[in-house]
């Protein structure tokens, strides 16, 4: 059963398309009929330092917009980590990039190859896509059909078979860590 | 069923009103308001300019004002604060048009990604000397949309420039929402404006429909003229459109009240910390805290006769802000002893929690009969 309303974390660098990823789980709440706010934090710079981008989703109206106790997320960076990603609620889900624990060995979550998973599909700029997908595929946060249609118009057209391959196999990482728990 | 973020929302909500000019200079948190006219306005064959200042926006949405068009700008603080002379002469020419600012953390250049409310005295006070300044603000990415297509229709009634707030959060916050239809208020022909003096209470007339006339930052009687003599005309003029305002008090003020009939503690917020004041208020009345809320979209003029209202039935009133304290000097000025006012500031980039704002009114309602010093 999916918390209501559930506050959803996503974080990594400023360029990893973190708003971007954080706009397409808002969107596909929509299409699975709820209420949705998303908000986004960055600092002055045009990429790096930590960024995040929040999503909360729930079936009546949403007061505050951001996320204080995330139930769900998704971390790309070590330095978003350490800043957003030490919080969860009780029973929620975190999920890491692996990279995160050479840096940061205690890093709590499940981790996952997202970063190298992009990359063997030939551009690392898809990792949003990827770990986005792992994250709804392990916590059915919102209908993976609901992802694809918001995938297919968010996304430009020229990029769009790429982030579809980006898509499946998140959504097969994502999969595999829900059959190991 | 649309996703659509804050700046979006402005966007449409001007061009839903008959927005059909723009000129800007591109700021954070206010930018994707500019790209967004910059795809609309062109395909409906209205005008869209990037000038090379936010001097020069407002001059040109001035001018383009006069020329007949429906015109906009937005900014931030740092520009917020180069368009306060321009802003000016738009009140003493009193030309119909429509300035957003998107609050980010100041002085200075501040914190270009991060909200505040620190313009919330510079929208009434900014420019030098005595001018009204009707200023709106909103809470949600559905009401920056009506908002916005209000301060023309305001601009329009009122013929003034009219300033929307927003902030960082709003500005870029999504939400999904069904936007209204909105029918932009008709504007007065030539033909009734022809025997009419071009300034004053009269409609607003563009260049070449009405009267000749000149457009003047001097001052200058109803009928546009600048005369060395003439400020007695400019404060009749003035004080008209004051009294107008006040009449008018009732419709000018919107405003969304939440669980306020039986509340001791009233929690006046606006703009963005009205959305954590709205959850402040259900954690304080399951702890069995009267409190409730005025979420305030009508900014200026100072809505007294509802803020009096209500501080004659609450203890107290407690203001937050995402500043050091500025909007609740006017609250304090408009209860007059009535209740006690506290203010609740911040001013470092982040909002405030429900549960800050609730702590504040717990100990608020604890110090109780008690003097609280602002």
């Amino acid at each position: 059963m999916r918390k209501d309303p559930l506050r959803v974390r996503l974080s990594g660098r400023g360029g990893q398309g973190i708003i971007l990823a954080g706009t397409m789980l808002a969107e596909a709440a929509m299409q699975d009929g709820l209420k949705v706010v998303q908000t986004q934090s960055y600092g002055p710079e045009a990429r790096l330092g930590a960024s995040k981008s929040e999503v909360v989703i729930s079936s009546r109206d949403i007061a505050f917009p951001e996320v204080l106790m995330p139930d769900l997320v998704l971390c790309f960076s070590r330095e978003a980590y350490q800043k957003f990603g030490r919080h969860v609620s009780p029973g929620g889900v975190v999920l890491l990039e692996q990279s995160i624990l050479k840096d940061v060995p205690d890093a709590q979550g499940q981790t996952l190859p997202l970063r190298d998973t992009a990359r063997e599909l030939g551009k690392e700029l898809v990792l949003n896509v990827v770990g986005l997908a792992a994250l709804v595929a392990v916590t059915e946060a919102v209908s993976r059909e609901s992802l694809r249609a918001a995938l297919t118009h968010r996304m430009k057209a020229e990029f769009l078979e790429l982030n579809v391959a980006a898509l499946e196999a998140g959504f097969a990482l994502g999969e595999a860590v829900a059959s190991r728990a | 069923m649309r996703l659509i973020q804050g700046n979006e929302a402005v966007a449409l909500g001007a061009a839903a009103a008959g927005c059909d000019f723009y000129a800007g200079y591109p700021i954070t948190p206010a930018t994707e308001i500019m790209e967004q006219m910059a795809r609309i306005l062109p395909a409906r064959g209205g005008v869209f300019i990037q000038m090379e200042d936010e001097l020069s926006a407002v001059a040109a949405a001035i001018g383009a004002a006069w020329g007949g068009a429906r015109a906009m700008t937005a900014t931030s603080g740092p520009g917020f604060s180069l368009m306060q002379e321009h802003i000016g002469y738009a009140a003493m020419t009193q030309t119909p048009c429509v300035i957003v600012d998107s609050q980010r953390g100041g002085p200075s250049t501040g914190l270009p990604t991060l909200p505040a409310q620190g313009e919330v005295m510079q929208a009434r006070f900014g420019s030098h000397g005595d001018r009204v300044a009707i200023t709106l603000t909103a809470s949600s990415v559905l009401s920056a949309y009506e908002v916005t297509a209000r301060a023309f229709a305001l601009s329009e009634t009122y013929r003034q420039p009219v300033i929307v707030l927003l902030d960082a959060v709003l500005s870029h916050m999504r939400e999904n929402v069904d936007l209204p239809e909105i029918t932009p208020v008709p504007r007065e022909t030539a033909a009734s404006a022809q025997d009419r003096q071009p300034f004053g209470d009269n409609p607003f007339v563009p260049f070449g429909e009405g009267r000749r006339t000149v457009v003047t930052g001097l001052a200058h009687d109803e009928s546009g003229l600048p005369k060395t003599a003439g400020g007695k005309a400019v404060e009749r003029m003035l004080r008209s459109l004051e009294e107008r305002l006040r009449h008018d008090a009732r419709e000018i003020t919107h405003f969304q009240a939440y669980r306020l009939e039986d509340a001791s503690v009233a929690l006046l917020a606006y703009g963005i910390t009205a959305r954590a004041a709205h959850e402040a208020v259900d954690a304080l009345r399951q702890e069995g805290v009267a409190a409730g809320l005025l979420d305030l979209q009508t900014l200026w003029p100072f809505p007294d006769y509802l803020v009096q209202e209500i501080a004659e039935r609450v203890d107290t009133i407690l203001v937050p802000e995402l500043n050091l304290g500025q909007y609740v000097i006017a609250v304090q000025a408009a209860v007059q002893g009535r209740c006690r006012v506290v203010p609740l500031g911040r001013a470092d980039g982040d909002l405030f929690t429900p549960e800050e704002i609730a702590a504040a009114a717990r100990e608020v309602q604890d110090a109780k009969g008690g003097i609280v010093h602002a």
